[in-house]
């Protein structure tokens, strides 16, 4: 794993950090109350050139790799977990354009993935988990493909303008498109009003006979089990990384108010059952990264890497909600207080034990691997 | 138009480390940043680049490690990058710094405007700008809030003071130096920080740029720092005041008057 990194990734993780610090940080608690981002963000975040970070040069991003990608997210989650999972949910689905794609499809859409916010949607209300429980049909109509259904919980849904969305090609057949927001027939649905990563527009599309040529399919026709696994695989890498992010977040609060609360003569941090907590945190921190370094490792090298994305997200999220509980253990009353961060920072790791495959999917998945190797 | 920012190399934090000869900074041995005002510097000669075309350069003196804050400045946006860099430049004061950026502005040739941010934040003098203005005879006004282009030769600049504003009309060739207040920096863009590394910078010495022996470095610097320390760090006090309000209130200006700080 490259711990050197160069001088080009050293400015560029340098410039996150004080981006994060002034433009991001300062409003953590504010995206929690709120609900949204706060007015101006999210456009400073697309002007300063963080939807590209990943994007190859040929269509206008900067072409930095997966470890450095995974950086990206984890110094912004520190700042606050929402951005850097709005980020994530953009970069996983800017992956598998990129992937599967056409060329023709690359060349229309991603030099636009610099400006516009790309999502991935496969959930509806009659599956997830269970993806041939999906209802979202695309039919063939001449050379063209005319998709129609509902797809919910979509992370950036309602801030993207690209979906690649999941449907059936066939009752036993599923396939993957790209539409675009400004497709007759696309309209937004229902906004979710969920408890943690409260910055991330998470909401419905709706298709109501929505044509698209047939060079918005991503792959071949029945891909899209796999195009979803493969959107998950990056996605988990990411979320690994912002589940670190968040447990570095919890472990400085945790850490200065153990550092500055008297009690005695002296500190809690000075106490053993407080120190055992804070050296939690800190481990899981530090493991969940191992983990989702050697995920973007194997992934910048051209090596299978589900199995060890799919333990960093699994681990992290798990070991996050630990960690942040145990922070805020540390804080007691002001833990459990809005006025400190501790309670969102729960609920924002609780979030990724769901999104992206529950974790009960995850250890099925993991457990499969090892059977049969 | 023709733009050149003088940039500085600053130490990243407090935890510097001084020359015990000289007294001067050892800037080799400091992790290095941009000096902040300078980005403001960089910033408002983008914005005339970007109003009126023409180009922006980056300069600094400093050691080879310098190269770094000339690559924040072109990843920022600055079309190249002049570095120099030589032993013969160690321990320059302002005057020294002066005229070794003078005589590489004159090397360069053609230079419309030269920018500065208002000063370093590691000595805090502000003088080098004024210091070049004079040694290439150009008209300079320092401070500047507000840069507005009147024509291709002339700008119009506020001065913000403290009882007033000044709007001065400055023929170019000429030196500005900025406040922090003209306007926001923007972040090194990820595309502009790729490129910044294949833009060019080219690193001169004292032969390079015709330097006077006596007039660079320690030679060419009528200033010596005699001593630097750090202040002692007396630490945290606690005293309790005891007794009723008002009793507690004589008491604190007892203590405030025995210090000598009322």
């Amino acid at each position: 794993m490259a711990f050197n990194w160069t001088p080009q990734q050293n400015m560029l993780l340098r410039m996150v950090s004080e981006f994060t610090d002034k433009e991001v940080a300062p409003f953590d608690m504010q995206i929690d109350r709120d609900g949204r981002y706060p007015d101006g963000l999210f456009q400073k975040m697309v002007e300063t050139g963080f939807l590209g970070i990943m994007l190859p040069r040929e269509y206008g991003g900067a072409a930095f790799d997966p470890e450095i990608t995974a950086e990206v997210i984890r110094r912004m989650a520190v700042g606050n977990a929402s951005a850097a999972v709005t980020l994530e949910g953009h970069y996983k689905t800017v992956d598998q354009i990129l992937k599967f794609g056409t060329d023709a499809l690359k060349r229309e859409y991603l030099p636009s993935a610099t400006k516009r916010i790309f999502a991935f949607s496969m959930t509806e209300s009659t599956g997830g988990s269970n993806p041939m429980g999906i209802q979202t049909t695309a039919k063939r109509a001449g050379d063209d493909w005319v998709i129609s259904g509902n797809k919910i919980m979509i992370t950036n849904g309602g801030l993207a303008e690209v979906y690649c969305v999941l449907v059936k090609t066939a009752p036993d057949e599923l396939s993957v498109f790209l539409v675009d927001k400004d497709m007759p027939g696309f309209s937004f649905g229902k906004q979710e009003d969920f408890i943690g990563l409260r910055g991330v527009p998470v909401g419905e599309i709706v298709l109501d006979n929505v044509r698209v040529s047939a060079d918005h399919l991503l792959g071949k026709l029945g891909n899209g089990i796999m195009i979803g696994d493969s959107a998950h695989d990056d996605a988990r890498i990411l979320m690994g990384a912002a589940l670190t992010g968040i447990m570095e977040h919890a472990l400085q609060v945790a850490a200065d108010y153990a550092n500055e609360r008297k009690a005695g003569d002296g500190t809690i941090g000075q106490m053993q059952s407080i120190q055992r907590k804070i050296a939690d945190i800190a481990m899981g921190k530090e493991t969940t990264k191992l983990l989702y370094q050697r995920a973007a490792l194997l992934k910048a090298n051209n090596q299978p890497y589900s199995e060890e994305a799919t333990m960093a997200k699994a681990y992290g999220s798990r070991t996050a909600v630990s960690a942040c509980d145990d922070a805020l253990q540390v804080l007691a009353g002001y833990g459990y207080s809005r006025e400190y961060p501790l309670a969102h920072l729960i609920m924002d790791a609780r979030a990724m034990e769901i999104a992206e495959g529950t974790v009960e999917k995850m250890r099925s998945a993991i457990a499969i691997a090892e059977l049969s190797k | 138009m023709k733009i050149v920012v003088c940039i500085k190399q600053v130490p990243e934090s407090n935890n510097v480390k001084f020359d015990p000869v000289t007294h001067n900074l050892l800037r080799s041995a400091s992790t290095g940043r941009i000096n902040p005002y300078d980005k403001n510097a960089i910033e408002a000669a983008l914005r005339l680049r970007d109003t009126v075309g023409g180009s922006v350069s980056v300069l600094t003196m400093g050691p080879p490690a310098a190269e770094e804050t000339l690559r924040d400045g072109l990843a920022m946006g600055a079309d190249d990058a002049y570095l120099l860099s030589s032993r013969a430049f160690g321990g320059a004061d302002t005057l020294a710094t002066g005229y070794t950026i003078a005589q590489a502005i004159r090397k360069i040739g053609g230079v419309d405007l030269l920018v500065f941010g208002r000063q370093a934040v590691d000595a805090d003098t502000g003088q080098v700008g004024p210091i070049v203005a004079e040694l290439l005879d150009q008209p300079q006004v320092t401070f500047a809030s507000k840069i507005a282009v009147l024509d291709d030769h002339t700008l119009h600049v506020t001065r913000d003071l403290d009882d007033r504003k000044q709007t001065i009309r400055l023929t170019l060739p000429a030196v500005l130096s900025v406040r922090s207040e003209l306007n926001t920096p923007r972040y090194e863009t990820p595309v502009n920080i790729q490129d910044s590394f294949t833009k060019p910078l080219t690193v001169w010495n004292e032969k390079d740029i015709a330097a006077d022996p006596t007039r660079i470095g320690l030679q060419g610097s009528p200033t010596v720092v005699t001593k630097v320390f750090a202040p002692e760090n007396a630490g945290r006090q606690n005293q309790q005041l005891t007794g009723t309000p008002a009793e507690a209130v004589d008491q604190l200006i007892n203590i405030l008057q025995q210090q000598n700080l009322i």
